[in-house]
């Protein structure tokens, strides 16, 4: 049969197209027992000169009669005989959620194949499906080289193997280059193992150099080395893998890695506070309309001083005119305000709100050194730098902290990138960076998101070379806007339907997936989905654990030191501390 | 495919059609034809007719009423009505294919035997060499039996074409011949259950 003779003869058909459609998904009957087949696998199916890829999105069990389904007739019928009936007229019928398809033309060698060449000069590329095989094609799970065509070559540098597919253990792997092109999720319930996931592929992005990245660590997970939380088993962290490429920056004075000391000490100089910053937190300083007319009018008075001294005037404070009159004494708020025309209840409200950012222990006047500029400078160079807010962990300060710090990396990217485009010079051309926002829902929420500049780096970043990398257990809390942007998401198991809807959102086939993704097991599977990856594809995601490292690293990299590390990864000038 | 071999002679044609002939025998030719056996009768002209035997009759006379109303009937008068009585005994015949030119075809002659034509019981060689070609094509013409037992033929008949079978080392043919039964009996529950119980009893 032709069709069985062009069919890629890795595997053997499990079952043959029986109905369906692209909207319902395809039927297939399943010739094998049902229990070789689960929710998610890959499935490849070959009709006339087409071949289509799609995932297993349900089984159902069948009968050509009810009755015949209703009755145990291995009771009455000798073995033999009931299993003939069994296989006769009760069957499972699998539903195959069509994702491509690809024109493989006719077979090499055959009439057809040169004229069909010339019509089809470049090598065939999958389309998404637009119509679906004929009746009794026969349906055969991927095999490696199904999977390396769409997911590409385990061999390919610019490629991170994430996994493996659960039936027959084919290398999954994410394409880094296209990955850090736009925003990126990483979603599953606590406990789902998407720490490690981000582990497994921020460690993919610092092998494969595909980009520099900034991690908000607010739990001190990804920098040192730590221990499970299930198991308490340790857990290699990124810095003692990576040595000096991989920064630790702890925010404010005595902030600490575990037993680590970080690299460097955050202060931020208040000169670096901008009235556009401190509009960014509108809502958590609860402040008026009136500010924005304030703080235009103390930046014209201070310029970037504006904020020190702005906290040194004195509020309400008064002194007695020649004329025994009370008056705003000269360095009062009310003064000031009087001064530069605005109204003096507002700038007193300002100055009040704003006590609350004057207490915070690392906005200081005259910071030890210039931590903001050592982290943009760090990954200008290409190395990765994890932020720990140590002990400052409410909102108000991740709020203020990631905003002024990716702030300052917009305005240095954009820079960057217009003066390449300007000139194109080649080797100028700015160094990708991931910034990585861990609990991303208390940055991302409907509320906050709108005072953060995240959702302009999702939406708009990037054109200059930035993009989000975010992890989170809640995504429905997540801003609209801003999960619309994701190109690529990497999720464990949701249990909850408005989490679940969230990652779908945006994606065709989204009501096959919904069920696959609440059943996703823990710590094993995760489901790629998205514009980084041809169609979705269920994992069984690689362990984060010893031979990880050595499969990441080499035979070698277990126990290697920080200079070591740095040739084998090309770093052969690199200044580590 | 030779389906010449032993020629068992059961009775002479008195009656048929395409689908279905029916013959005569007397009662001491009746040992060796059963029901569900596979039959023949040569037509001459390299074309055989097959069939199944669906029914035996033994038709009534006047004398035997007579009989049957009698007080006693001493044993020698039973055994001379039976042996010599002038109303032969009815063998019905379901046509399930012909031999044409040395091809077996599982569907119906072109014409039917004609009366007296001779039928034969054939031998295992031949049950095999019939009931092993094609696909079972033959099934479709029992299947379309209204007025008889479908279930009880299909017993005998696949019983004794086992037995054939395995004899000369095929034990593929029944689970074969099984699965298509129920492949084409799939939608009429009440009738494949009927079959299956009946061929549970085979085992």
């Amino acid at each position: 049969m032709e069709l069985e003779n062009k069919a890629n003869t890795g595997n053997k058909p499990i079952g043959y197209v029986v109905g369906g459609g692209l909207e319902a998904n395809l039927q297939v009957r399943l010739t094998v027992p049902a229990h070789q087949v689960q929710e998610g696998a890959f499935l490849v199916t070959d009709s006339g000169n087409w071949r289509f890829y799609g995932l297993v999105t349900d089984l159902q069990l069948g009968s050509t009669n009810a009755r015949f389904a209703d009755e145990q007739s291995e009771d009455r019928l000798p073995q033999p005989l009931a299993n003939l009936l069994h296989g006769q007229t009760l069957f499972t019928n699998l539903a195959m959620m069509p994702a491509l398809m690809m024109d493989r033309g006719p077979e090499p060698g055959s009439p057809g194949y040169m004229a069909w060449r010339e019509l089809h000069p470049d090598s065939a590329a999958p389309i998404p499906v637009k119509t679906v095989p004929s009746h009794h094609a026969p349906v055969r799970l991927a095999d490696a080289e199904d999977i390396t065509e769409l997911f590409g070559d385990e061999n390919d540098p610019n490629n991170f193997r994430i996994g493996e597919t659960r039936e027959q253990g084919h290398p999954v792997c994410l394409d880094l280059e296209k990955f850090v092109k736009r925003s990126a999720g990483i979603f599953g319930t606590t406990g789902s193992g998407k720490s490690f996931l981000a582990r497994m592929i921020l460690a993919g992005l610092i092998q494969k150099n595909q980009a520099s990245t900034l991690i908000f660590d607010m739990h001190n997970e990804y920098g040192p080395d730590s221990a499970s939380s299930d198991d308490k088993k340790p857990v290699s962290g990124l810095k003692s893998k990576f040595g000096s490429k991989v920064r630790l920056v702890g925010l404010g004075r005595g902030t600490r890695f575990g037993d680590l000391n970080p690299d460097t000490t955050l202060e931020i100089a208040q000169t670096d506070l901008t009235p556009e910053d401190v509009l960014q937190l509108s809502q958590a300083l609860n402040l008026k309309e009136t500010s924005a007319t304030t703080l235009d009018a103390l930046y014209n008075s201070f310029h970037e001083a504006w904020f020190g001294e702005f906290m040194k005037m004195r509020a309400g404070a008064v002194v007695e005119d020649d004329e025994g009159k009370k008056v705003p004494a000269p360095d009062s708020v009310e003064a000031w305000a009087a001064d530069a025309g605005v109204h003096p209840g507002a700038a007193a409200g300002l100055r009040s709100k704003l006590e609350r950012i004057n207490h915070r222990d690392y906005l200081v006047e005259a910071p030890a050194s210039n931590g903001l500029r050592y982290i943009v400078e760090a990954l200008k160079k290409g190395e990765h730098i994890v932020l720990s807010f140590g002990k400052f962990d409410n909102d108000l300060d991740y709020l203020m902290v990631t905003n002024l710090i990716t702030r300052k990396i917009r305005d240095t990217w954009e820079e960057w990138t217009n003066a390449y485009h300007r000139d194109r010079k080649p080797g100028n051309e700015p160094r990708p960076l991931v910034v990585v926002v861990e609990e991303a829902h208390k940055l991302l929420n409907r509320e906050m998101a709108s005072q953060t500049i995240f959702s302009t780096i999702a939406r708009e970043m990037r054109k200059y070379y930035v993009t989000l990398l975010i992890i989170d257990q809640r995504p429905s809390q997540i801003y609209d806007e801003v999960m619309s942007q994701l190109g690529t998401r990497v999720t464990g198991s949701l249990g909850d339907e408005d989490d679940i809807n969230a990652v779908l959102s945006g994606l065709a086939g989204r009501q096959a997936l919904r069920g696959m993704l609440a059943k996703l097991q823990p710590k094993e599977e995760v489901l790629l989905l998205g514009w980084g990856v041809l169609m979705p594809i269920l994992v069984r995601s690689r362990r984060y654990d010893s031979r990880f490292w050595q499969e990441v690293l080499g035979e070698n990299g277990k126990g290697k030191n920080v200079d070591d590390i740095n040739r084998i990864l090309g770093y052969q000038d690199d200044d580590t501390d | 495919m030779n389906l010449e071999g032993q020629k068992i002679a059961i009775g002479k044609l008195l009656r048929a059609d395409n689908s279905h002939f029916v013959a005569g025998c007397r009662v001491r030719e009746l040992e060796t034809p059963a029901l569900g056996s596979l039959c023949k009768v040569d037509l001459g002209e390299n074309l055989e007719v097959y069939g199944l035997i669906t029914n035996i009759i033994i038709n009534d006379d006047g004398l035997v009423r007579q009989m049957v109303s009698g007080v006693s009937i001493p044993s020698e008068y039973t055994a001379d009505n039976r042996y010599n009585r002038n109303l032969p005994v009815e063998i019905h015949v379901l046509t399930v294919g012909y031999q044409s030119e040395g091809a077996i075809h599982h569907y119906l002659p072109p014409r039917p035997p004609l009366s007296l034509d001779v039928l034969y019981l054939c031998d295992d060689a031949q049950l095999v060499d019939f009931t092993a070609h094609g696909r079972f094509g033959y099934f479709r013409h029992i299947l379309r039996m209204m007025d008889s037992p479908v279930e009880e033929l299909l017993v005998c008949h696949l019983g004794q074409a086992r037995a054939a079978h395995e004899a000369a080392g095929d034990t593929a043919w029944y689970p074969a011949a099984c699965k298509e039964l129920i492949t084409l009996l799939r939608d009429d529950y009440v009738k494949l259950a009927s079959v299956l119980n009946a061929l549970a009893e085979l085992e």
